[in-house]
């Protein structure tokens, strides 16, 4: 109990002690934010062997991964920021609110109390509007954009936990066992899951996650959208729908569908963005789809495949966005179109990027793969009961994995390989910002190959009882092999003439030299796609925002608005006509009473 | 000590090394045939491969040299392993070896994905091209791939292990005498096709026009590297596809005939497509596997949910 209090406190008074440090004395908020997180980030793991239960707070096989998860992020982006907001203003604020959000986030994961999670709940929504406005002028838009979407579904939430207390007469969550059968308890779920989807990104709710991941400082992105948000709003959804709802076929349909929507509609936009960090911003929307298509399946193998998403998305996420950080911060830009060939410059960056990039990509045997395996697993589980539709959202997960494959391999070539406009030299970035990164992409890579002995062992099978695995995979054995078919290829090489290796030849275009302006950059990849007939028409709606739920509420309202300044003509005679046929009105209806 | 035998020479890198080239063997000579010329003779493909390890290495300047001379050797390392547990499968359906249906579907796209990575560190326009087109390739095939391989799936009761696919064929008979499993088979003929780029689908590489695209700037062993890597692809692919559809091998006397003819048979349609269609476009190709055959294995989807 203590421990709890502790881990939220602490981080909380710390951050609200960093806003009274003055501008000045800036090593002061670094050095307490690295403390701190790194304290946290102990007491978390020291969390991790416990059993709790009370009135407020709660420690159970599905919390405690996820706390030790938030720790972990929590001080890795604090290393990382170190250099990465070098030279930027309101950085004592930056660090109050990361801070803040550490605690907060601990708090919502850990409380037993619907009221309690509301009030966190509420404190992440503020502190990551604050964030997103650290990003600059041009950022203080999104930053209201954001608030207003996460905002509005904090109202929807209260409703939710209203509802839900009207049927299980309780705010304690672990004392909520309802089973969705009437409107009543569907309407709460719906609720709940709607901050849920909010928080994580699922569509229609994802819109603000792009903006965001364009406008706001890269750590801010990687921090919250990409984990912290993830595991929050997963782990509610993952809350809600296993231990304080016993979902029908309905929810899990709905849940279904707006998973395979999210996938397929995300990716789709990420393959023709131009800007790095937005075409990342979609990703990290598509990626909640899986996560909500395998809470959907409402089997236990694709339940524990989604929670094991949500952990594995959040650590290739955030170093993906790191990787981009680190690219903005030497090359000073993010437009596809000007960067290229920064793998010779930045290696350790490069590869770990392309870690990450084929994680996400679900290659076989990174981290990104065991977790849609499983996925695919509920999928199939699915038919076996009997859905008809089954093949529909194994369709949506698989063809949007290629998508993703395809988008990456556009990134990889339009900032890493390619070739770059200009094409001066830049340096690796300094080694707190790529020590994050390399534990991100070792991760990535343990939790691959090793995906049975330490996090499926250790974290998700416990919080999902009762998962059997239908197919068949070893990823160690897969890793050995691939591992030897290296050593065979190296073995090619030796007995090949390898020692006459050159380096010197122009690439070859024709027999012509190739002019130094001449480069594909790969933005233009998928323009066939964009060019074709049915999606075409789509993208073009897309372009015009009409699927952005901000934007299309922001129309409708503005059409009302309208309406209503249309009565406000402020011509004093129109004024009183209308006075004086208010005024006839309410008289004919007095005297109809009155007679 | 086992896994290592079975990963090197049976029915791992040498089996697979050879028995692909004996199928790039079968390929240029029926070409050589169609075409009235006499063809190579059998141990060409092996003289080709060690005539390019004894050829200079040569990587264009300001390319990424460590990505370039490795991506090779990752999709060879892929498409061994897929041999492995392909032939593991078929000679032990009982005792399925590491891998169902997905990984196998996933393991089959890093051959090209390390062609096009491969491609992208070599620093060429036309190699970034050749690449853009093979990635296209992937997003056009993959769609009705994905739905044409679990109408065995549907047949065999949602089963995704392929020991589990391949008993329960040898019990009821295979898969292709169902109609909604001869249509997904013909998408199937398609795909695998494409997987392979050979023509009508080789826009990847198209010689004529952007002199041979992702593998314009390789040479020597990497190249050889390649070269291997798509016999060896000629021999996975089909086999695959006799695994989903056809039964497999089984190893009891006519029978093992009759397993190998399943394969030569998949091989001279691959052969006959390859000589008798001209290249199409790269977006010609999206539409054509994202309309007929998607519609198609769609159809196939629907005759198989009504049992046909």
């Amino acid at each position: 109990m203590n421990l709890i209090i502790y881990s939220i406190s602490l981080s909380i008074i710390a951050g609200i002690m960093c806003l009274f440090i003055p501008k000045r004395t800036r090593g002061v908020a670094e050095t307490l934010g690295v403390i701190v997180s790194l304290v946290t980030f102990i007491m978390t793991i020291m969390m991790f062997g416990r059993e709790f239960v009370s009135k407020w707070f709660l420690i159970d096989n599905l919390s405690r991964f996820v706390v030790m998860g938030i720790g972990m992020f929590g001080f890795l982006i604090v290393l990382y920021s170190l250099k990465y907001m070098q030279g930027r203003d309101r950085i004592n604020e930056y660090y109050a609110y990361l801070l803040i959000t550490i605690g907060a986030s601990i708090g919502a994961v850990l409380s037993n109390h619907l009221i309690l999670l509301l009030v966190f709940w509420g404190v992440l929504g503020l502190t990551l509007y604050m964030l997103v406005g650290i990003g600059g002028s041009d950022a203080s838009s999104t930053a209201k954009k954001t608030f207003i979407i996460i905002g509005g579904s904090d109202v929807i939430m209260i409703l939710g936990v209203a509802v839900t207390w009207v049927l299980g007469k309780t705010f304690i969550m672990s004392g909520i066992e309802v089973s969705v059968n009437s409107g009543m308890s569907m309407l709460a779920f719906i609720c709940l899951a709607v901050a849920a989807f909010a928080k994580a990104g699922a569509m229609p709710l994802h819109s603000w996650i792009p903006d965001c991941a364009e406008k706001a400082p890269v750590s801010v992105t990687a921090f919250l959208p990409a984990s912290l948000d993830k595991l929050v709003g997963i782990y509610f959804l993952g809350r809600i729908s296993m231990k304080m709802f016993v979902l029908n076929k309905a929810m899990g349909q709905m849940l279904l569908i707006i998973g395979a929507i999210t996938i397929v509609a995300a990716v789709m936009m990420a393959l023709i963005q131009h800007d790095f960090k937005r075409l990342l911003g979609y990703h990290a929307v598509s990626q909640v789809g899986y996560m909500v298509l395998g809470i959907g399946t409402c089997s236990p193998i694709g339940i524990a495949g989604g929670l094991f998403h949500m952990l594995n998305n959040t650590i290739y996420k955030c170093c993906l966005f790191l990787g981009s950080g680190a690219v903005e911060k030497r090359t000073k830009t993010s437009d596809l179109d000007k960067l290229g060939g920064l793998a010779r410059f930045m290696p350790v960056t490069f590869v770990t990027f392309v870690i990450a990039a084929l994680s996400i990509s679900g290659v076989p045997p990174f981290n990104g793969f065991v977790s849609k395996w499983m996925i695919y697993q509920g999928i199939v589980d699915l038919g076996r009961k009997g859905d008809k539709l089954w093949l529909v959202w194994m369709v949506a997960a698989m063809f949007g994995s290629a998508l993703t494959l395809a988008s990456f391999m556009k990134l990889i070539h339009a900032v890493f390989l390619g070739q770059r406009e200009g094409g001066e030299k830049v340096k690796e970035v300094s080694s707190l910002m790529w020590i994050p990164m390399v534990v991100l992409a070792g991760l990535c890579m343990i939790f691959g190959v090793l995906a049975f002995t330490v996090p499926l062992e250790k974290f998700i099978l416990p919080a999902v009882p009762g998962v059997s695995f239908t197919g068949l995979f070893s990823p160690s054995l897969v890793t050995l092999m691939i591992i030897l078919g290296v050593i065979l290829g190296l073995i090619i090489y030796m007995l090949s003439n390898f020692k006459n290796i050159r380096e010197d030849s122009l690439p070859y275009i024709g027999g012509e030299e190739l002019p130094v302006e001449t480069r594909v950059t790969g933005v233009d990849f998928y323009r066939s796609i964009k060019d074709s007939k049915i999606l075409g028409g789509i993208y073009r709606a897309a372009d015009k925002k009409s699927f952005d739920i901000y934007d299309v509420a922001k129309r409708v309202l503005n059409y009302f608005i309208g309406m209503l300044k249309y009565l406000h003509s402020g011509l004093l005679s129109n004024y009183v006509i209308w006075v004086v046929a208010g005024i006839l009105v309410l008289l004919i209806v007095l005297m109809k009473g009155s007679i | 000590m086992k896994i290592l035998f079975q990963y090197i020479i049976f029915p791992g890198f040498l089996f697979t090394a050879i028995v692909g080239m004996i199928a790039s063997w079968i390929d240029r000579k029926v070409t050589a045939r169609v075409q009235w010329r006499v063809g190579p003779p059998i141990l060409q493909p092996l003289y080709d491969f060690i005539k390019l390890l004894g050829k200079e290495i040569i990587i264009p300047k300001g390319a990424s040299r460590g990505t370039f001379l490795l991506s090779p050797v990752f999709g060879m390392s892929a498409i061994v392993i897929v041999s492995t547990m392909l032939w593991l499968v078929i000679l032990s359906p009982e005792n399925s070896f590491t891998g169902d249906l997905i990984v196998i579907l996933y393991l089959l796209v890093i051959p090209s994905i390390a062609v096009i990575i491969g491609a992208f560190a070599s620093k060429n326009p036309l190699a970034s091209l050749g690449a853009s087109r093979e990635m296209k390739l992937i997003l056009a095939y993959e769609l009705p791939f994905i739905l044409i391989v679990f109408i065995p799936v549907i047949k065999a009761g949602y089963t995704i292990k392929l020991g589990e696919l391949l008993a329960f064929q040898a019990k009821n008979g295979v898969f292709l005498n169902h109609p909604s499993c001869i249509i997904a088979f013909i998408v199937a003929i398609m795909c695998m096709q494409a997987k392979l780029t050979l023509v009508p689908f080789d826009m990847p590489e198209a010689e004529t026009e952007i002199m041979g695209g992702a593998y314009i700037e390789y040479s020597g062993a990497p190249l050889g590297i390649y070269k291997l890597t798509r016999m060896m692809m000629l021999f996975v692919v089909p086999m695959f596809l006799v695994i989903m559809y056809m039964g497999g091998i089984i190893f009891e006397g006519w029978h093992i005939l009759w397993g190998i003819l399943k394969y030569v048979l998949l091989l001279v349609i691959i052969v006959l497509i390859r000589n008798t269609s001209p290249r199409v476009r790269i977006d010609q190709a999206m539409r054509f596997f994202w309309r007929p055959m998607t519609i198609l294995a769609v159809v196939g989807v629907c005759l198989a949910y009504l049992g046909l």
